[in-house]
């Protein structure tokens, strides 16, 4: 032990708290960096004496202070609490975000949405009844049952382009997925590499950490720690990324929504089928299907119904020139529902051939009350149908906007929790700032200290009758 | 929640939660009052869509029911008025019959009461032939806009109407021509004419028939009254429904004012006291009390 090395000993110290306040710098600026983990230093003395010596002098060693290592504050459980909280969060947003949008279609309860025009064309054909020569009232009836045909046309449409819209994102989801996991892969590499070579990869991990985020708001991926401060991350058990290596998932299945019901769209890899119940893709996958294709299918009950009841109706009645009645509707569906009928002579609105009456007429408008549409269809009419559709959708988007204001609160508590252990406190940090500071000054001092003891050891000793 | 270390990010985390959740309660409880509607998308609260939309369906029926009496009743006015008309003509009739056995009346005259019964009947066919809507309200469903063509035979088919004036109620606004004896009465005239001049005797069996054929005209008229009289209460009934609908789709869509106007009241206060407290603890740290 020289006095020099007393020099050396102050030098680690300086060297310490200036690392200190490095790592507290970094904090502080990060304070609002989305991800970011606060860091501390950990240091340990070195070289302290190992066996007393109070009677053989000074023979231990002080070897100052030594940096160990600059450490990132984030709990796993914390950390995967939180990401399978988004996940969650995502998937019903999406999902709510699809319905919604469809919802806005059945612009219902109101005077402009289909049960308006299903009124308005039941109750043209009453008017017809009640003056059945009139062509008048006859042109009003094809007229108010192409409009009928044209809003049944314009809801299957609207379905229709939102479930492209949504099949459109999936792809762009999958795409994400698989950019995010080769990603991964590279960071999971850089990691192992710096690990090896002990460069520190503080940030290297928050890179990953927000690669893993991504993930699972995308796809419901969990992390699970590997060696080397790898991760590897897995959907249901189908391993995504591990290590390095990163896996390339596809989407298949229908691509248009009229197959959605007999070939749905799936996530799969290669020839597995991957069961995604967490992130955007999920919600995604539920909108599309189950959400809209129960949509287009219902309404296609309905356009069905329609055609159905009226056709039954129509076809018991007879012309005024006395022929029977014709189908009114044709069509298969929603998107295909046209009226025949033409010419208002086309129109059966007697009872029996060879008279004028209005009373077929009546019996088609008497069709708008529920119970005499159920005793001609033997099941629901047009009009209950409807009403199905319109609460169905309303209730599920109604129990899916609940869940996302439960989920919010969910993914609020773990944001908050995970905030508290990793986030940067400011009165922390400037306290740590002090301390850093504090700890410099004296170090400082130390180095002042020892240069007088050696001003006084140099200089004034041996001057003796100078 | 009990955390064990709070930071600022966090504190602004759980401030801007807040702060959200306090506006985005504003915001829905605004577009409530600014469109007066609590359920404007089936997702505010299915259940009362669903039924708005069947009270709404409702009273568009109650709308065309009540479209439906006024073609009832005006066709059940038409044919009333036709019927006492027609009463009052061969009223008419009957007295220029027994005017006409007045032993003092002369041959000239007995000739001008007939051709005078002859006019008459001119006048009840066309009143037999009586239309509303381009359709002979005694002709049944036949074809045509006649029930007594132009060789005066009677071409009704006395096959009934009904008119739906309720949901569940029907009422018939036909009325058939041989009721009201369309098919025997032109004959009768032209007989009682050629009676009156060349068959005295015979006169007196055709006023006879003629007093059946009013008669059955009175019936007539008084079935036609009461059939009225059920349309008139059909409407007051309809119109009170639809009223109640309208009154429970607006209970059912519309916001209640004054609770609406309260609770955004509320929300703004606890919105302010939200914003008054991130703005007091949000704004210092410690690095404002270090030199």
């Amino acid at each position: 032990m020289t006095s020099f090395s007393s020099l050396n000993t102050a030098v680690l110290g300086l060297n310490a708290a200036q690392r200190g306040m490095d790592v507290t710098g970094q904090n502080v600026v990060n304070a609002n960096t989305p991800g970011y983990s606060r860091q501390r230093v950990s240091l340990s003395a070195s070289g302290t004496s190992t066996s007393a010596t109070f009677f053989t002098g000074s023979s231990a060693f002080f070897g100052g202070v030594t940096v160990d290592a600059v450490t990132r504050i984030r709990d796993a459980f914390l950390e995967g609490s939180r990401v399978a909280a988004n996940a969650r969060m995502s998937a019903l947003t999406t999902q709510t975000s699809a319905l919604a949008s469809a919802e806005q279609l059945v612009a219902e309860p109101g005077e402009t949405g289909l049960q308006q025009v299903l009124d308005d064309f039941f109750n043209a054909w009453q008017d017809l009844g009640n003056d059945p020569t009139d062509s008048g009232a006859g042109a009003a009836v094809i007229e108010r049952g192409q409009a009928v045909a044209d809003q049944l046309r314009f809801l299957a449409d609207g379905v229709d382009a939102r479930w492209t819209t949504g099949h459109d994102d999936l792809v762009n989801v999958v795409a994400q997925v698989n950019q995010a996991a080769t990603d991964l892969a590279e960071v999971n590499e850089a990691v192992r590499r710096g690990a090896a070579s002990g460069r520190p990869v503080n940030e290297l991990l928050d890179q990953r950490d927000q690669l893993v985020d991504t993930l699972a708001k995308l796809i419901g991926a969990t992390a699970s720690a590997g060696d080397d401060g790898q991760v590897s991350v897995s959907v249901n058990g189908i391993t995504l990324v591990s290590g390095t290596q990163a896996q390339q998932f596809t989407l298949s299945g229908a691509t248009a929504s009229g197959t959605a019901t007999t070939d749905p769209p799936t996530i799969t890899w290669g020839t597995i089928t991957i069961s995604v119940d967490s992130g955007e893709a999920a919600g995604l996958l539920a909108a599309l299907r189950t959400d809209l294709p129960d949509m287009a299918d219902q309404l296609d009950g309905v356009a069905v119904a329609m055609r159905d009841a009226v056709n039954a109706v129509h076809t018991a009645g007879f012309t005024l020139g006395g022929a029977a009645g014709g189908d009114f509707f044709s069509g298969s569906g929603a998107s295909d529902l046209t009226v025949l009928v033409t010419d208002p002579d086309e129109l059966a609105v007697a009872d029996a051939s060879g008279v004028v009456n209005g009373t077929n007429a009546q019996a088609i408008g008497d069709l708008s009350d529920d119970s005499r549409a159920l005793a001609v269809l033997g099941s629901s009419g047009p009009s209950q149908l409807w009403r199905e559709l319109t609460t169905d959708v309303g209730v599920r988007l109604q129990s899916l906007q609940r869940a996302s204001t439960v989920q919010q609160a969910v993914v609020q508590t773990a944001q908050l929790a995970q905030q508290a252990d990793s986030g940067v406190n400011l009165d922390e940090e400037m306290t740590s700032m002090l301390l850093w500071q504090r700890a410099y000054q004296a170090s400082a001092r130390v180095i002042t200290t020892v240069d007088e003891m050696l001003d006084t050891l140099i200089n004034r000793t041996g001057t003796v009758g100078r | 929640m009990n955390l064990s270390r709070t930071t600022y990010r966090s504190m602004s985390d759980a401030t801007m939660f807040g702060l959200q959740g306090a506006l985005a309660r504003t915001q829905r409880l605004q577009q409530e009052l600014s469109s007066g509607r609590r359920v404007a998308s089936p997702s505010d609260d299915p259940a009362a869509a669903g039924s708005s939309m069947k009270l709404r369906s409702q009273r568009q029926a109650d709308e065309q029911y009540l479209r439906n009496i006024e073609n009832a009743s005006g066709r059940l006015n038409v044919t009333d008025n036709a019927l006492q008309q027609l009463n009052s003509r061969l009223g008419r009739v009957r007295e220029l019959a027994i005017q006409s056995r007045d032993g003092a009346i002369g041959g000239e005259s007995l000739v001008s009461i007939a051709a005078e019964i002859s006019s008459i009947k001119t006048d009840v066919i066309d009143l037999y032939n009586t239309r509303w809507l381009n359709r002979p309200v005694f002709g049944g469903t036949v074809q045509g806009q006649d029930a007594i063509d132009s060789s005066e035979t009677y071409i009704g088919d006395d096959r009934p109407i009904y008119a739906r004036i309720s949901r569940d109620g029907t009422v018939q606004i036909d009325t058939k021509g041989t009721d009201i004896h369309a098919d025997t009465v032109p004959a009768l005239l032209d007989q009682l004419a050629s009676d009156i001049v060349s068959n005295p005797t015979a006169v007196q069996a055709d006023i006879d028939a003629l007093d059946s054929s009013m008669s059955a005209i009175l019936q007539t008229l008084s079935t036609v009254g009461a059939r009225a009289a059920r349309v008139e209460t059909a409407k007051a009934n309809v119109d009170a429904e639809r009223l109640d609908f309208t009154a429970r789709i607006s209970e059912n869509e519309d916001v209640d004012l004054p609770e609406t106007i309260m609770n955004l009241q509320a929300q703004q206060v606890a919105y302010q006291a939200a914003l008054g407290a991130a703005s007091k603890v949000l704004t210092t740290s410690l690095v404002d009390f270090l030199r």
